[in-house]
């Protein structure tokens, strides 16, 4: 075992090694095993990050430094071990269950998911609570967002470095204006609300099987809403950088009276289509232009 | 716990019904907007043939800056017109009590205040941890109108104390959009801010809060500052720092101005921007405004300590670096190496900076993650929803104004580009924040709108008057600002506008301009309406509708406060939760254990706790803490949803925090995981003493023949333990609509039941307490 547990911090079972390990009553050790289906067909996303949580707890336990035979992790998939499922009369997955060295399970040795989530630390919280092991969950590092940076800091050096004679394009007004524009727009659409919370990207009625990308409520918000507000916020902008450009560029004047009508059109049309979602989410709001 | 985003459910029967009240106040106002326009029209007209347009310029800005303040003044009456004169919400009750102490015992004993009657065993010291401005603002007004034999009442000075100010702010913000594009833009901007909804859901009449005066400082610092980096002059820089004492003195907020004006100046040094101006204004500014700032007890040696203003002191030894540099470089001739050198100091200062914003950005996201922060409705991040609600077409355009400045760019416009973007990002962190926002939205927006205008509506003028005079009953002081745009602009552009004539045509012009006035006119009346729908509300007293439209007064705060006041002892100890502190302190002048000031989370986490247990622990925990009254906030007889058992969860997650091993959240949930109060509910939730002094003897009582007794209107459920008896607490009062419960706690038994023989059983018996009520629990579902 502690082999296996040295090689893998997550023990993988079948049926038989689940019987010779962990239905075997003389055990100095206990087992924390989550049950799963993680094959890809059968679609089951919550088992996938469950899984993850998993594997962060049970690294941060193989790589600590009171590291022991007391408490192994393991995993049981529903296609490798579907007779342990059936033994233990279960139905659901992903489901933590703690097999104690001595004694059956009790009924705090099945982690309760619905209430606390499979966040690792709370996993940590409970396998403290059963087995006296304090395990301190450490993630690995995310590294994708100062590789990020770093790759945007090269691209950019790199751009500089090309073009290193001629540096005009540091002062051109319109990239400036162009980005705090981005910004601007990012934040008033709620985009930071979204990083907070998290909301799911659109909503899919199970029964209909329609989907719904404007949440009814005012206090919530889906991703592709906020992607909607942007894209008409920056719409009125744009028109009303139109109709100012309309009276002031000197094209010829076919050209500025299309740029005009275009112009205000832009503003009318998706500040009143804006309304109108504003509208549908505000219950009780009296008033409409244009369309309702 | 202010809750000043609008909840849509909870308004939702007063916007459906209140119409009628509404259209009439739109109407007076629309009376004074058309005399504005009036005289506008007036106005313009004949400044043509005047050939001295200067004096028909000042007198029209002043008429309409006159009416955004009469307007801005108006719409902020909705409350004092609907119910009285009167103190709102939470924090102001505080701000009031310690305004009255301030006019009472005079300005040095109000510095050395040490309230006993809060915080209860530990009290505060009120005079070094307030901002103070609010209060002297409001104890000198009173003092100037008593010298002058003008009687009145703290209480209205109090109350309308943020209406005038908010005059004042528009007059701040025009002077600002004027040193930043023109004086158009400018009196447009001093219209929006007027009315828009974001800075009105701060100043309302009775809304006694550090904001309402905070934003004018803001702005009128902000104006000084651009003023003084326009003309480098020690006498404006020394104005700007006076602004700034006023705000620090006001409002914690002040950290936004002592982190901007330094990224301005470091911006502009990386923009090679600098010059002697800079150098003046900004040293000038940070020595001045730091000495200032240092006078408040309440900040007293933070700007040099804490972290948060580490950013200007860096920019400051920056610049002195550079000055110096440049100096040299005058003198030598180096001039390679010098440039390197530059490079290499502004990067490394950068570096700092930006660490600095990193640290203190963290700091801020830490603190969301602690209940007690997170439980506040204002300190959520932003909806879409909320930007809309709050500013309308407003936060649509004003990328447009951010465009014209950046493009056209100049010193000032690099600060108010600045100022948008990160205003812009706190509001998206917080709530609350928008009111940072709220006024660089409204001079961008002011500088879009003007420069359409500007172009559209200034030719047609020139041919035809009538048009403009027909919108002008349509839109009022903006039209008015339009037309004064035109009498000083046109004279400017002649050459551009002569080009522009010959194309776009009177037809084309003529249609967008009426289309934009459309669109002003649509941004008022959404003002108006949320003004008076969902920022008008005192909370102290609540109001609901009939379905005829009649009223309904709900007053029970005020009677159990007062009750409190006639019929309890002077010195009477009141539990409750914290939200409710600031006004049992302000009405009932009792004593309390917690108030709105929430600076010890741990003694919160003990009232916490004393709600969450059960009745026993409770009762040990409530004689340490000398408590005779518990006050609770009640609204399933009438459906209000901001009651103690919505709160509850919050007040077991504080509890949580500092004693886990007592209180667990996971105990008040059902099995799957459900908060519910009926009988599904879970037995620990349905035996503490918060469900119990919430719902005792609430199952006797029938509110309507289709549901049965114990029928809970917030949370649509029948009570699940309906035969609650109290041991040692006992009714006190109850509110006509059962709105606050008051509960007195016993004193021990006598002496003689103690010694009885049973006794010593019952204490061995009280250590299974938690497991025994649970059982009894099961007897009572049986």
């Amino acid at each position: 075992m502690m082999e296996w547990a040295s090689k893998r911090s997550v023990i993988r079972m079948n049926g038989d090694k689940f019987r010779r390990f962990v239905k075997a009553p003389p055990r100095n050790y206990s087992m924390v095993i989550m049950f799963t289906a993680l094959q890809p067909q059968r679609q089951c996303g919550v088992c996938r990050q469950a899984d993850e949580e998993f594997q962060v707890l049970a690294n941060s336990w193989r790589y600590s430094s009171a590291f022991t035979n007391k408490v192994f992790f393991a995993s049981v998939d529903f296609d490798e071990g579907s007779d342990v499922f059936q033994m233990l009369n279960m139905n659901s997955a992903p489901t933590f269950l703690h097999f104690p060295s001595k004694g059956k399970p009790r009924r705090s040795d099945t982690y309760e998911l619905q209430v606390r989530g499979f966040a690792a630390e709370q996993l940590a919280r409970w396998v403290a609570d059963r087995t006296d092991v304090q395990i301190r969950v450490i993630r690995p590092p995310n590294y994708a967002g100062p590789l990020l940076l770093g790759f945007l800091l090269a691209v950019i050096g790199g751009l500089a470095y090309l073009r290193r004679h001629n540096l005009e394009f540091l002062f051109n007004k319109n990239v400036w204006a162009f980005s705090a524009l981005c910004f601007v727009l990012i934040m008033t659409s709620g985009q930071m609300w979204n990083h907070i919370r998290g909301p799911p990207y659109a909503h899919k009625n199970p029964s209909t099987g329609q989907v719904s990308y404007i949440h009814g409520s005012s206090q919530a918000q889906f991703v592709a809403e906020t992607h909607i507000v942007l894209l008409f916020n920056a719409a009125v902008t744009m028109g009303m950088v139109l109709l100012c450009e309309a009276a002031t560029s000197d094209m010829d004047i076919g050209k500025r009276k299309i740029m005009c009508v275009a112009g205000i059109g832009l503003v009318m049309l998706f500040f009143s289509w804006l309304l109108s979602i504003f509208r549908a989410k505000y219950h009780g709001y009296p008033y409409s232009f244009l369309m309702s | 716990m202010a809750e000043h985003h609008p909840v849509s459910d909870s308004k939702h029967k007063s916007s459906l019904n209140s119409g009628a009240s509404y259209s009439g106040n739109g109407r007076s106002s629309t009376a004074v907007a058309e005399r504005g326009s009036n005289a506008g029209a007036g106005g313009g007209g004949l400044s043509g043939g005047l050939s001295q347009p200067a004096g028909w310029q000042s007198l029209l800005s002043f008429t309409i800056l006159f009416l955004a303040w009469l307007a801005g003044f108006s719409s902020r009456l909705f409350a004092v017109i609907r119910f009285e004169s009167i103190i709102h919400e939470f924090d102001p009750w505080f701000n009031y009590r310690s305004t009255h102490h301030l006019t009472t015992n005079g300005f040095y004993e109000f510095l050395n205040w040490f309230d006993e009657r809060a915080w209860y065993p530990l009290g505060r010291i009120v005079g070094g941890t307030v901002y103070p401005g609010l209060m002297v603002t409001a104890g000198l007004i009173h003092y100037v109108l008593n010298l002058l034999h003008i009687t009145v009442h703290i209480r209205d000075v109090c109350v309308f104390l943020a209406p005038v100010f908010s005059g004042l702010t528009s007059i701040s913000t025009f002077l600002l959009t004027k040193e930043l594009w023109n004086q158009g833009a400018g009196l447009l901007a001093a219209c929006f801010i007027a009315i828009v909804p974001g800075y009105i859901s701060r100043s309302v009449a009775g809304s006694f809060d550090n904001e309402g005066i905070a934003i004018f400082a803001l702005q009128f610092t902000y104006y000084l500052w651009v003023k003084s980096v326009k003309t480098g002059s020690v006498f404006w820089t020394i104005g700007c720092c006076l602004s700034y004492f006023y705000m620090v003195s006001a409002w914690g907020g002040y950290v936004f101005i002592i982190n901007l004006i330094p990224l301005h100046v470091f911006v502009l040094l990386l923009m090679q921007r600098f010059s002697r101006r800079v150098y003046i204004a900004y040293s000038t500014f940070y020595i001045i405004g730091l000495v200032l700032s240092m006078q408040i007890p309440f900040v007293g040696f933070q700007p040099i300590r804490t972290s948060e203003h580490m950013a200007a002191a860096g920019v400051f030894v920056l610049l002195q670096v550079y000055a110096f540099l440049q100096y040299l470089k005058d003198r030598l001739t180096r001039q390679e190496f010098q440039t390197l050198f530059f490079l290499g100091v502004s990067v490394a200062a950068g570096v700092v900076f930006l660490s600095v914003i990193y640290l203190t950005y963290t700091g801020c996201y830490a603190k969301i993650h602690i209940p007690i922060i997170a439980s506040v409705s204002e300190h959520q991040p932003t909806t879409w929803v909320s930007f809309f609600f709050d500013l309308h077409i407003l936060v649509c355009t004003f990328p447009a104004g951010l465009w014209f400045c950046i493009k056209n760019i100049n010193d000032e416009r690099v600060f108010v580009a600045l100022y948008a973007i990160s205003a812009v990002y706190f509001a998206g962190v917080m709530v609350r924040l928008m009111l940072t926002l709220t006024p660089v939205v409204c001079m961008l927006s002011a500088v879009a709108f003007s420069s359409v205008f500007e172009h559209y509506l200034g030719d047609d003028m020139k041919r035809q008057s009538p048009p403009a005079e027909d919108s002008s009953d349509e839109d009022d002081r903006k039209n008015a600002g339009n037309l004064y745009d035109k009498a000083g602009k046109v004279r400017k552009h002649v050459s551009e506008q002569e080009k522009a004539e010959e194309g776009l045509g009177p037809n084309i012009k003529s249609i967008v301009t009426m289309l934009m006035l459309m669109l002003l006119m649509m941004f008022a009346v959404h003002c108006t309406w949320v003004t008076s729908n969902a920022y008008s509300s005192p909370s102290v007293v609540l109001a609901s509708y009939n379905h005829d439209g009649s009223r309904n007064i709900l007053d029970d705060f005020r009677e159990a406060y007062y009750w409190l006041r006639q019929n309890t002892d002077e010195h009477a100890r009141v539990m409750s939760w914290w939200d409710y502190g600031y006004q049992i302190a302000g009405m009932a002048n009792r004593t309390t254990l917690v108030d709105n000031n929430t600076w010890n989370n741990s003694h919160i986490a003990l009232v916490g706790k004393a709600m969450s247990s059960n009745e026993t622990a409770a009762y040990e925990i409530m004689r340490s803490l000398d408590v005779d009254y518990v006050l609770i906030i009640f609204g399933g007889v009438i459906g209000y949803s901001g009651d103690d058992i919505n709160k509850f969860l919050w007040m077991v997650r504080i509890a949580e925090g500092e004693h886990p091993r007592d209180i667990r959240e996971s105990d008040y949930f059902t099995p799957q995981g459900e908060f519910r109060v009926d009988k599904a509910g879970s037995p620990t939730l349905l035996n503490c003493l918060m469900y119990k002094m919430s719902y005792y003897r609430f199952g006797e009582m029938q509110l309507d023949f289709r549901t049965p007794p114990g029928f809970d209107r917030t949370r649509n459920a029948e009570i699940g333990n309906k035969d609650i008896k109290l041991k040692h607490l006992e009714e006190a009062f109850t509110s006509e609509h059962w709105l606050v419960r008051i509960y007195k706690v016993k004193k021990l038994e006598n002496r003689d039941r103690v010694e009885h023989k049973l006794r010593s059983t019952d204490a061995t018996k009280q250590k299974y307490t938690t497991k025994k009520v649970s059982w009894d629990f099961k007897h009572w579902t049986v």
